[in-house]
């Protein structure tokens, strides 16, 4: 009996593998001259998988196949569009980066398609074993492309912890595993689910759902396994630590949410309390670890770095609101807290890419991530100094831009779930945001009140290429339109119908 | 129809189900799964003591006439190279490409089993695995990588 198949539902991950496919082709015929083709190639094909998602959205039907592991919602749609749209960003960023740099060219695009192509899958993934595929499909790619600085030490280093720490990682991760599938019979999420709402937390089930999340922690850079983050951050080259910091760290959220709301969230919200109190820890510790760090780091790649493992800690928030409530038999909040981790990544990838973007564009001509390099950048590049301004705001979670919606949502989900534990994360939440708050204004005041460093660069514009511009401009617009009418987030929320 | 099939319908008593090998008990002591080890035990025994007598026939049957160069690994005909001796790096990529068709291996030879009842379906998906893999080789090829030098 062949598996049946539906094309519609599968054509925005054909569409990715066949361009991967022709990136790789044309990387060893064309000569060295005309590569930069290869760019192009991979920017429209992406382009291209956006159209299946369009039309399957609009069909509006749920697809599933492959025994109910591969499963197509409007969920899995929102995030196959989000981690398209990022990938065709990074490409924007990293184009002229990369013609400028000694770098091998198709190689470069296909490991990013290749990672995409796992996102893609990671977002249908309702199967423990596709789950895993789909994340180690995104992280291998990912580990050669921290590395991607070939005769650089700090991009080696780089590459290295980051593919230790990772492979380590997915062993624990896979242990977990077993020992679940041991425990259900089953790989898949709804046979998990099944098993959870008869037998509860048993002793053993809680140990192997803490191993499973050890590993997830690992690749979303929770405290305390964060360790390999600033460094690989630091060390690879900027636009793979944007793809980084932003695609790679959705996907293994995105696992995160499969695994937890479709897996161990009981019928009733029985076996929550197995998981919530590890993600409460990983969320507080991530929050206030991260943010303290950041405050005393000199260079913005690795300041962003810290800041992205303490947005990380905001993003963890929710999964510790939905396993509160759930224990207390509050199961609404499930709904809630759902759609908050959606939103908050939404909001999350456009602002730090455009952040990231502002970073690649200000090195080209200061050769620098040196903190004191954006001291006077209102003198010499007013456009950047705003759009830097937005990214800075927003993730500071200032009003009105989408930062602030991304935690409104946040702190609604566990303020809903009440009760000490989650009045004590609320307020660790809150004095962080304010943490948080310095380190960011720290760069808006260098840029607008300090008077230019001469030893950065020669003073004089900074010329943007319009790749780079137009990856700017995208994010700066998503972050200010979704501040001022979140409304258009707001339906994300009922995709979140069917969690439990 | 095979041949005891065939005797069995002719003259045969009517089957009788081999008897357990463990009494029966309302509680099973030895489940069905470590009975399949008991299987695993009994070949562990089994292959142990065909070693032993081929080792131990061959000791018996053949001339005594010991020299030094008898002693060296066979290594493929040529020098043994120490233990921890340094190979070539270049001998990696050869590890990457074997591991590669060691893998497509593993997926063709289950296939080839159900070949025919997965149709053309089955080849198709078979020939689109193989045509990713070749993707890989051509990369391989055109980059230069599978010259020595």
């Amino acid at each position: 009996m062949n598996p049946v198949f539906d094309w519609h539902a599968l054509a925005p991950d054909i569409i990715i593998v066949a361009t991967l496919a022709i990136v790789l082709a044309l990387d060893f015929t064309l000569p060295e001259r005309t590569k930069f083709h290869t760019s192009r190639v991979a920017a429209v094909g992406v382009l291209v998988a956006l159209v299946p998602i369009v039309t399957l959205a609009h069909n509006g039907h749920n697809r599933s196949m492959f025994g109910g592991t591969y499963v197509v919602d409007n969920y899995a749609l929102a995030l196959k569009a989000f981690f398209l749209i990022a990938t065709y960003l990074t490409i924007l960023v990293s184009i002229d980066y990369i013609e400028e740099g000694d770098y091998y060219r198709g190689e470069f695009y296909f490991l990013l398609l290749t990672a995409a192509f796992g996102m893609s899958v990671m977002a249908s993934a309702r199967d423990l074993i596709t789950l895993f595929v789909a994340l180690e499909t995104i992280s291998l790619p990912t580990y050669i492309l921290a590395a991607f600085r070939k005769h650089d030490r700090a991009s080696n280093e780089a590459g290295i912890k980051y593919y230790l720490i990772g492979v380590l990682s997915s062993a624990v991760m896979l242990y977990g595993m077993s020992l679940i599938f041991g425990l259900a019979g089953s790989t898949k999420l709804s046979e998990i689910y099944k098993h959870v709402s008869t037998h509860g937390a048993k002793p053993l089930l809680t140990i192997a759902i803490f191993l499973s999340l050890v590993g997830f922690a690992f690749k979303v850079s929770a405290v305390p396994f964060h360790f390999w983050a600033p460094d690989t951050y630091e060390g690879a080259p900027t636009p793979v630590t944007a793809y980084l910091s932003v695609a790679s760290k959705a996907g293994g959220f995105v696992a995160l949410l499969n695994i937890i709301f479709f897996g161990f969230y009981g019928l009733n919200g029985s076996g929550t309390e197995a998981w919530w109190p590890v993600l409460w820890v990983f969320a507080a510790a991530s929050m206030t670890l991260g943010n303290l760090s950041a405050l005393r780091q000199t260079n913005i790649v690795r300041m962003l770095a810290y800041s992205s493992v303490a947005q990380g800690g905001f993003m963890l928030v929710p999964f510790a609101a939905a396993g509160i409530a759930g224990a207390k038999g509050n199961f609404g909040v499930a709904n809630s807290s759902f759609s908050a981790v959606v939103i908050y990544l939404l909001i999350y990838g456009a602002m730090n890419l455009g952040a990231f973007a502002v970073v690649i564009a200000v090195a080209r001509r200061t050769r620098t991530g040196d903190i004191t390099s954006y001291s006077g950048l209102f003198d010499t590049s007013p456009a950047l100094c705003v759009m830097m301004t937005v990214f800075m705001a927003s993730l500071a979670g200032i009003p009105f831009f989408a930062g602030w919606f991304a935690k409104f949502v946040m702190f609604r989900s566990v303020i809903e779930a009440g009760g000490t534990w989650a009045t004590v994360l609320a307020v660790i939440a809150a004095v962080n945001s304010v943490i948080a708050f310095f380190y960011y204004s720290n760069i808006i005041r260098m840029m607008w009140f300090r008077a230019p460093a001469p030893e950065h660069g020669d003073g004089g514009v900074i010329r943007v290429p319009p790749a780079l511009a137009g990856a700017i401009g995208v994010t700066s617009a998503i972050t200010v339109v979704v501040g001022i009418y979140p409304q258009v987030f707001a339906r994300v929320g009922e995709l979140a119908t069917h969690v439990s | 129809m095979p041949l005891r099939a065939v005797c069995c319908l002719e003259k045969g008593p009517a089957y009788t189900p081999p008897k357990p090998l463990y009494k029966a008990c309302s509680e099973p002591r030895v489940t069905e799964f470590y009975r399949q080890y008991l299987a695993v035990a009994v070949f562990v025994v089994a292959a142990l003591l065909m070693v032993a007598a081929m080792l131990g026939v061959g000791r018996l049957l053949r001339p005594t006439l010991p020299q030094e160069d008898k002693y060296l690994t066979y290594e493929s005909g040529s020098d043994p190279l120490p233990l921890f001796g340094q190979a070539n790096v270049r001998y990696y990529i050869y590890a990457l490409l074997f591991v590669v068709f060691d893998v497509e291996a593993v997926f063709i030879f289950p296939w080839a089993v159900g070949a025919e009842s997965l149709g053309w379906y089955g080849l198709t998906e078979m020939l689109v695995f193989i045509a990713v893999l070749l993707l890989g080789l051509a990369y391989v090829w055109r980059k230069g990588l599978l010259k020595w030098a």
